[in-house]
């Protein structure tokens, strides 16, 4: 079995670096020892904390950029709560790259609005890195950022130089304010209502909270954006992330195989709701 | 006698459907083979779908909760007739002294029961029921057989208790070696409704997910223990178990430690609530 | 045709029991089970249904997929023991035919899964016909029949003083060799086929009936226990924890375990935070049919139910699958 590769057997990662992101939230920087791999934006990867479990999480960097794995994770569940309890050095599991990605490549000559919610906003941005990284190969980048509240912003260290990238604006809001924020404050939705980006010659990424990428779909729709220009990551749980365990299916779609980025023209004929 | 209660329960659901007294009759029914199954009327047109037999094993108050739960009860929803035997409506007592059930969501068509059939004749616990009607009930059909009631004399349990704890650990692990975690004894069983049940707990991990006898073995231990005080003795975990696992055994140990303990039988007086969920400043016994 | 008598199949079952791990329908408590088997007198090979198919052998009930130690700063991991050749003898036609849709999902769909690839190509399947169909089968109406040979490596049709035999497969020629057969001019009799043929609906009718108010009057006797998954050929949906089992200071034994799962648990899809976007028993056993019906035809071309009629003889509900099939033709009503 050993000359056989067995997809359910992780690599050994150290980790490298831990850092708070948000309030429950920390980005892992992972160093895979000996073996690596090549990923692109929407993939994701299982990162196990033996003894406890592993569980499926968008991968937060960009390949061209670092050669350490970064993983955005939430503090809600035994995998994630055992993870937070690590410190660097500690020895990890991971195996990916899984799912599918952003089909960034046929987006190139785009205007691409990116729309993150709370943590979602991880796997979005090696999806800016790379139109950053190649900004002459897309339009214009409009990124409207969103959360709860202003200690649950994400990657707030970057905000700077995707604002100050040429052609590219960044919108931020959150559902309720408090000093010291003096930003937007409201709905990701509202937020949209007001920024309004045109469906020409466009394409938008969503990535949050079920509910939210529900209601942004509406929104952009109301803007007049075609099904096949609004791209979402879904998330499902999962036990194995290669369509084995059967858990993560929709209808015969199965997030963790055929996505976990969707056009909403498939996500459209979905059976069941996503929500 | 059979027929009556069938002819009873019939006219007593065509009268509550019709007249808009409950939305639904939760009773039995004859799948096109001939198997007994719950079944959930909701149209007096569909009444003649009832049918009520010595074979009706199954406890339908598992369905009450998911009907007439506090939290999901508000003035618009019906309330749900239930065909109950005896024990079921012992059932329905824990499950009302534990809140799980509003008394007045339920309209309970009591079934004055001769007892189930087990292929050998009447089965032994049923023999030893002596409860022919239901200590509360809406309505009644049938009316109270004449049986001679089987003393209470915990033989089946006697069988066990003799055995060392090398020939029982033996015997269990012998029984419990063909289960497999399937879970339909816990689901059959009324006085199970935990959201998540300790053995699918992630954090802690109780038991490990391995389908073996020590995992096994925990579970059903662990479930007769949370069942103490609380067990009516329907078997239905028996008849719900596909590897026929005598799992009413377990039940019936804890249940007699409760009767010597306590005095007190699951389920016999609406009055009076499980001891082991019920907390007094003045217990009786010394600590 | 070969033959064999019922004294030379013993002494060969008897002969492989030491160079393989012999399984078989065996008696346990008065339940029919297939379980690993030391001498031929512990196999029963009468025309009975077992309890759950021989799936366990293919994909174990449970299995270690890891073993992870740690020691001090240091983390190893290994995986488990090489498995022992199998082979496994009184399998079905419905059972055998199950592993198509289990080599499917597991298999031909990339990423094999190397367990279950081991088990498979370590694994000679012998057939035992059925004479006809038992109380709840329904093969026939899936492309099955009692006695199809297709999935199996040799295959026996029961007579009156022993058995006809046919070898399929070259796994299955290898097996023989040294078994003392006969050659028989008399006829094997065909299985009894005869018997009502339940419709199946093909994918896209389904996706018309998805929100059937039918689902939710099934349901409401469905208690969202795991039988009738388990039991089955085809239900193939795990479980993956890990298991501490030893620690002390600076060391940590740990196994990642899989073990079967079923999408009927109420549970299944809930995430920690706790979303669950199937809340309902409807939508769980509504779930389930379309994965065979529906879901598996889109995905591998093929319906993933062989007709063994094992969920109906557990389902502590009598919840029919036959009774569903042909209860769809007949759409009730919308919700």
């Amino acid at each position: 079995m050993n000359e056989r590769s067995n997809p359910m057997r992780p690599l050994l990662g150290t980790l490298a670096g831990v850092k708070d992101l948000a309030d429950d939230v920390k980005l892992f920087q992972i160093e895979l020892n000996g073996q690596s791999f090549d990923y692109r934006p929407g993939q994701f990867a299982f990162v196990s904390a033996f003894g406890v479990g592993e569980a499926p999480f968008g991968l937060a960097s960009t390949s061209g950029r670092t050669s350490q794995l970064e993983f955005a994770v939430n503090r809600i569940g035994t995998v994630t709560a055992a993870l937070h309890s690590l410190e660097p050095g500690a020895i990890v599991g991971v195996r990916g790259p899984l799912g599918n990605s952003f089909p960034l490549d046929e987006m190139r000559g785009k205007n691409i609005v990116v729309l993150g919610g709370g943590i979602g906003g991880a796997p979005l941005r090696p999806v800016i890195h790379t139109i950053l990284d190649r900004r002459t190969e897309y339009g214009k980048l409009t990124i409207l950022w969103a959360a709860r509240k202003p200690s649950l912003l994400v990657f707030t260290d970057e905000y700077d130089a995707w604002r100050s990238a040429p052609d590219t604006e960044l919108h931020l809001t959150v559902d309720e304010g408090s000093p010291p924020w003096t930003g937007n404050v409201g709905l990701i939705t509202q937020l949209l209502e007001q920024v309004a980006p045109s469906p020409e010659n466009a394409a938008a990424i969503i990535c949050g909270p079920p509910i939210m990428i529900k209601f942004v779909l509406l929104g952009l729709k109301k803007l007049g954006f075609a099904d096949e220009q609004m791209i979402m990551t879904l998330e499902a749980k999962m036990k194995c992330g290669i369509g084995k365990c059967g858990r993560c299916n929709m209808g015969e779609i199965f997030v963790c195989l055929h996505g976990p980025v969707f056009s909403y023209t498939q996500v459209s004929r979905f059976l069941e709701s996503f929500v | 006698m059979s027929d009556d209660i069938e002819e009873g329960i019939r006219v007593r659901a065509r009268e509550l459907l019709s007249l808009g007294e409950v939305g639904c009759v939760v009773g039995y029914e004859r799948s096109p083979k001939g198997r007994i199954r719950p079944a959930f009327v909701y149209d007096a047109g569909d009444v003649h779908r009832l049918v009520w037999d010595q074979t009706c094993h199954h406890n339908l108050m598992v369905y009450l909760r998911e009907r007439v739960a506090p939290s999901r009860t508000n003035e618009a929803a019906p309330r749900t007739a239930v065909v109950a035997r005896p024990c079921d409506v012992r059932a329905l007592n824990v499950l009302i002294h534990e809140g799980q059930v509003i008394r007045e969501q339920v309209f309970v068509i009591g079934v004055a029961c001769p007892g189930m059939l087990d292929g050998e004749g009447v089965a032994e616990h049923c023999q030893r029921c002596k409860e022919r009607t239901p200590v509360f009930y809406d309505a009644l059909v049938g009316r109270a057989p004449k049986v001679d009631v089987l003393d209470e004399t915990w033989a089946d349990v006697a069988g066990l208790e003799a055995m060392s704890p090398a020939e029982r650990l033996a015997f269990w692990t012998r029984e419990f070696d063909r289960c497999i975690r399937c879970y339909a004894c816990r689901q059959a069983c009324p006085g199970c409704y935990c959201f998540e049940c300790l053995v699918e707990q992630v954090d802690p991990s109780w038991v490990s997910i391995a389908h073996k006898v020590p995992e096994k073995a925990f579970f059903h231990v662990m479930r007769a223990y949370h069942l103490a005080g609380r067990c009516v003795e329907c078997h239905a975990c028996d008849q719900a178990c596909p590897m026929h696992i005598p799992l009413s055994l377990l039940n019936r140990k804890i249940a007699k430690e409760v009767k010597a303990l306590f005095g007190y039988v699951a389920g016999g007086d609406p009055e009076i609530p499980p001891p082991l969920a019920t907390f007094r400043k003045d217990e009786e016994l010394p600590l | 045709m070969k033959a064999i008598t019922r004294e030379a199949l013993t002494t060969w079952l008897d002969g492989l029991t030491g160079r393989y791990t012999l399984i078989a329908p065996r008696l346990v408590e008065g339940e029919l089970l297939y379980r690993s088997v030391t001498a031929s007198a512990e196999i029963v090979l009468e025309f009975r249904r077992t309890v759950l198919s021989p799936k366990t052998f293919f994909l174990p009930d449970t299995q270690v997929v890891l073993e992870v130690e740690k020691r001090g700063t240091e983390t190893t991991l290994a995986e488990p023991e090489v498995v022992k050749e199998q082979v496994i003898i009184g399998v079905r036609p419905c059972d055998a035919r199950g592993l198509r849709a289990l080599d499917a999902l597991l298999l031909d769909r990339p990423p094999a899964d190397a367990y279950y690839a081991e088990r498979r190509e370590k694994t000679t399947l012998i057939g035992l016909a059925c004479p006809r169909l038992w109380e709840d089968c329904f093969c026939t109406s899936l492309g099955g029949a009692p006695d199809d040979a297709s999935d199996v490596d040799l295959m026996f049709y029961e007579g009156r003083t022993g058995y006809w035999l046919s070898v399929v497969t070259e796994k299955g020629a290898a097996l023989v060799e040294g078994l003392r057969t006969e050659e028989t001019e008399q006829a094997l009799p065909a299985s009894d086929i005869s018997g009502e043929r339940v419709p199946v609906l093909a994918p896209d009718g389904w996706s018309a009936l998805f929100d059937d108010a039918y689902w939710q009057r099934l349901a409401d006797r469905c208690l969202s226990c795991h039988a009738c998954t388990y039991v089955c050929p085809t239900c193939r949906c795990f479980d993956v924890r890990d298991d501490t089992t030893a620690a002390g200071p600076g060391y940590a034994h740990i196994q990642r375990l899989r073990a079967w799962d079923s999408c009927m648990a109420a549970a299944y899809r809930r995430i920690a935070g706790g979303h669950n976007p199937r809340p309902s028993k409807a939508q769980r056993l509504r779930n389930r049919y379309y994965c065979k019906f529906c879901y598996s035809p889109i995905d591998f071309g093929a319906v993933a139910c062989v007709g063994c009629g094992r969920c109906i003889a557990v389902c502590p509900v009598a919840i029919d699958i036959t009774e569903m099939l042909a209860d769809i033709q007949y759409p009730i009503s919308s919700t």
